[in-house]
């Protein structure tokens, strides 16, 4: 019964309008995977308006039959791509946009990067990082005169040259210059005005047991054991620093340690606004432990948690530790610490 | 038929087993939380990850009729790893990659990075590149607060709010590619200066660029910024006080309409801004309208430094002379004369107003390589994303939609 359907569909006395119809009304999905959604956008908005060609994003896949794949995949999103692909009705076509959607891109050896096309299968690719919206535009109608003869083609064709002359081609050397005894330390100081020395010496003084280093302008570091972290971070809270900006965590493989950072800012007193305070402590890369300081900082939260699924800190005291928060499940461990390493590139001359 | 009889013939029999269906889900909350809310009276609601928005997110709602009890996010759907990648990359590689978050802010979050490595470098950036880098900066900003209104639109089902916006945008991209030679992704800010000199008639474009942008938005202010039915959606939703966002560390525009006056401009002035005269725009609503209004003040603020920016722009060099010789275009010689840059031991951390709030790149050096040791990128959407958890409890489920509008929130730069 349903095969007998669906060749009436295909090759019935009412397939070409039905043919007609798919071919000005392929609507894509809102699938804004990345950052070529803004000229996606640019496409269907005032300036290219892609809706004179048929085409108009839509915001559910069920009644949808194109998804345009805006660059980059991640792991996380590969499986939301194949479910919105799955959900489309028949028939459905995938045109991937930008270079990382092709072969990468810029973010070919990411850890959390994969292809589309091993995902689902892809009708057209259009390069650029971002293809502007003339090319999209352009893919779009290869994708009608596709559905109306039946075979995809491709736009442009250029001839192909031989561009080594008469020379082989050769890997050169890369230029990058890699430290094999890389040490790292956080405080060196530079530059320093007045103003960043009274603030320094007036942290100093209002805290008991403490070095205060001004860096460079507007730059003061504080170097803690870790169990006094929470100490001191509470104290520093009463002098004014209301909210993180930043937690970092760096791997110093050579020495077995991690530096875990705090950047300490204040909105609420006019003199500190400007001071950045790098709060730091090192600890053992073997136990990498440490009390977390989200509840007297609670927009550390999600930054700590970041930092946890990337290093492996574990910051006591987070509710949240043990569970993946940006990465997929099947993302790689800890992938930037320093033994986690990514392919490398090959020049070539 | 009894009321219960009706009850005992139609009941459906659910079985509870969260934990299967929830791991094929990639849901990142805990079973038990699943259990007790299925026991309670309240709902759970997954919004996204594939929904109208610009990039993609979940959010996963605890209901209680139809009020927001608690929201978990569920981001990194775009996270392609950008710290790491920049670990293994040049200092000079790294500059396309890092504007990658957001690249329609592409300037803002150039400079940032670039300023780490003059302020390793110590160097002095010619008089005529700090006026271009702010002109670049601030057309990065309004082309981004433009997007922001569209999306914002979109999400309020309103199609006319998103063209115009767009269409005022159009304009912003033909001056990128007109200064830098690309509509969005622009790399056009080297430590030292900028790639190229920008010549006096693109200068005259930007500058009626703007006559040309205020004359534009004023029906877009008729027809969306005091339309009564965007002013119903937006005000008094979504609120969040000034101690709150405080506590939780929001930034930009959305803390400044939430009554701090905080600007990285103002506060610790880079470029050019010192010797311009401009507001910063404050609101103390603290409301998704306010969030929103800020940014449409800050767009015309924007405009007035670009304007002063063209007038007052000086004659000279626009690449330092520590870098190359020719101070005109760096076309031919970036390579020979930044790849080997190597920065001196130590941490350079640089804040910088990027369109949606504060930015932060910290570049740790171990003084051998010439690759970052460490490269932390901080967007201020990965920071205001828990004031923005936080400003839709309370709301209806129907408000959700004109918060994160209100926000602006775009994954991408948030997942980096």
């Amino acid at each position: 019964m349903e095969d007998r359907f669906i060749k009436f569909l295909h090759s019935g006395k009412l397939a070409p309008i039905k043919k007609w119809g798919t071919y000005w009304s392929l609507w894509p999905v809102h699938l804004v995977t990345a950052c070529c959604g803004v000229e996606l956008a640019h496409t269907f908005a005032a300036g290219y308006d892609g809706e004179r060609i048929g085409a108009l994003n839509y915001g559910i896949a069920r009644q949808t039959n194109l998804i345009i794949v805006e660059g980059a995949i991640t792991r996380k999103m590969a499986k939301i791509l194949r479910v919105t692909w799955e959900q489309m009705p028949d028939p459905k076509f995938v045109i991937v946009m930008g270079a990382c959607g092709l072969k990468g891109g810029l973010f070919w050896n990411g850890y959390n990067l994969v292809k589309p096309s091993d995902v689902v299968p892809v009708d057209f690719y259009i390069p650029g990082c971002p293809p502007t919206p003339e090319a999209l535009l352009r893919g779009i109608r290869q994708l009608q005169d596709k559905i109306k003869s039946g075979e995809a083609k491709t736009s442009v064709e250029f001839t192909e040259k031989d561009l080594g002359v008469g020379k082989p081609i050769k890997i050169v050397p890369k230029p990058k210059k890699v430290s094999k005894t890389a040490t790292i330390v956080v405080d060196v100081p530079r530059k320093v005005d007045e103003r960043t020395k009274e603030i320094a010496k007036k942290i100093e003084d209002s805290i008991k047991n403490i070095k205060v280093i001004a860096v460079s302008k507007n730059r003061v570091a504080v170097n803690v054991e870790k169990e006094k972290m929470k100490e001191v971070a509470a104290s520093l809270k009463s002098l004014g620093f209301d909210h993180v900006k930043n937690v970092n965590v760096i791997d110093v493989i050579n020495e077995q340690k991690f530096i875990v950072e705090y950047h300490l800012g204040s909105y609420s007193t006019k003199d500190l606004m400007p001071i950045i305070l790098n709060l730091y402590t090192s600890i053992s890369r073997d136990d990498p432990k440490l009390k977390s300081l989200s509840d007297i900082f609670p927009s550390a939260d999600y930054m700590e948690r970041e930092m946890h699924e990337f290093f492996g800190v574990f910051f006591e005291g987070n509710p949240h530790m043990g569970s993946r928060f940006l990465l997929a499940p099947d993302s790689p461990e800890f992938p930037l610490r320093k033994d986690f390493k990514l392919e490398e590139e090959v020049y070539l001359r | 038929m009894g009321k219960t009889d009706y009850y005992d013939e139609y009941e459906i029999q659910v079985h509870l087993e969260p934990w299967s269906e929830l791991e094929s889900l990639f849901i990142p909350i805990p079973s038990k939380y699943v259990e007790e809310i299925y026991r309670s009276e309240d709902f759970l609601v997954l919004v996204g990850p594939q929904h109208p928005g610009s990039g993609h997110m979940r959010l996963i709602v605890r209901l209680h009729g139809d009020i927001i009890k608690e929201v978990i996010p569920d981001p990194g759907y775009v996270h392609r790893g950008m710290e790491k990648l920049a670990e293994n990359r040049t200092y000079i590689q790294n500059i396309p990659l890092v504007e990658r978050p957001a690249i329609m802010d592409a300037p803002n979050y150039n400079l940032g990075y670039v300023r780490a490595i003059e302020d390793a470098l110590e160097i002095d950036v010619p008089e005529r590149a700090k006026y271009l880098r702010t002109i670049l900066a601030e057309l990065g900003r309004i082309g981004t607060h433009l997007y922001d209104a569209a999306i914002l639109a979109i999400f309020l089902g309103h199609s006319t709010g998103f063209m115009y916006p767009f269409a005022i945008r159009e304009l912003i991209c033909e001056a990128f590619v007109r200064m830098t030679g690309a509509r969005v992704t622009t790399s056009f800010i080297i430590p030292g200066g900028v790639r190229k000199d920008v010549p006096e008639n693109v200068l005259k474009f930007v500058y009626d660029a703007t006559f040309e942008i205020e004359r534009r938005l004023k029906p877009f202010e008729r027809i969306f910024i005091h339309n009564p039915t965007v002013f119903a959606r937006l005000r008094n939703v979504g609120t969040l006080s000034k101690e709150d966002a405080i506590r939780y560390g929001l930034v930009g525009p959305f803390l400044r309409a939430s009554g701090v006056e905080y600007d990285v401009r103002k506060v610790e002035p880079y470029e050019v801004y010192d010797r311009l005269d401009w507001d910063i725009v404050v609101a103390d609503e603290c409301d998704s309208y306010y969030r929103f209004l800020v940014r449409v003040n800050e767009v015309s603020q924007s405009l007035k430094i670009i304007r002063q920016c063209i007038k007052d722009i000086p004659e000279g060099r626009v690449i330092s002379e520590q870098i190359s010789e020719n101070g005109k275009e760096i076309r031919g010689e970036l390579f020979d004369k930044l790849a080997n840059v190597v920065l001196p031991k130590g941490e350079y951390t640089t804040l910088t107003e990027a369109a949606r709030g504060s930015l932060i790149y910290t570049l740790v050096s171990d003084g051998e390589s010439n690759l970052p040791y460490r490269l932390r990128i901080v967007t201020p959407g990965w920071l205001y994303l828990r004031g923005f958890m936080e400003s839709l409890k309370g709301g209806r489920l129907a408000d959700l939609q004109a918060i994160y509008g209100s926000f602006g929130y775009f994954p991408p730069e948030a997942d980096r």
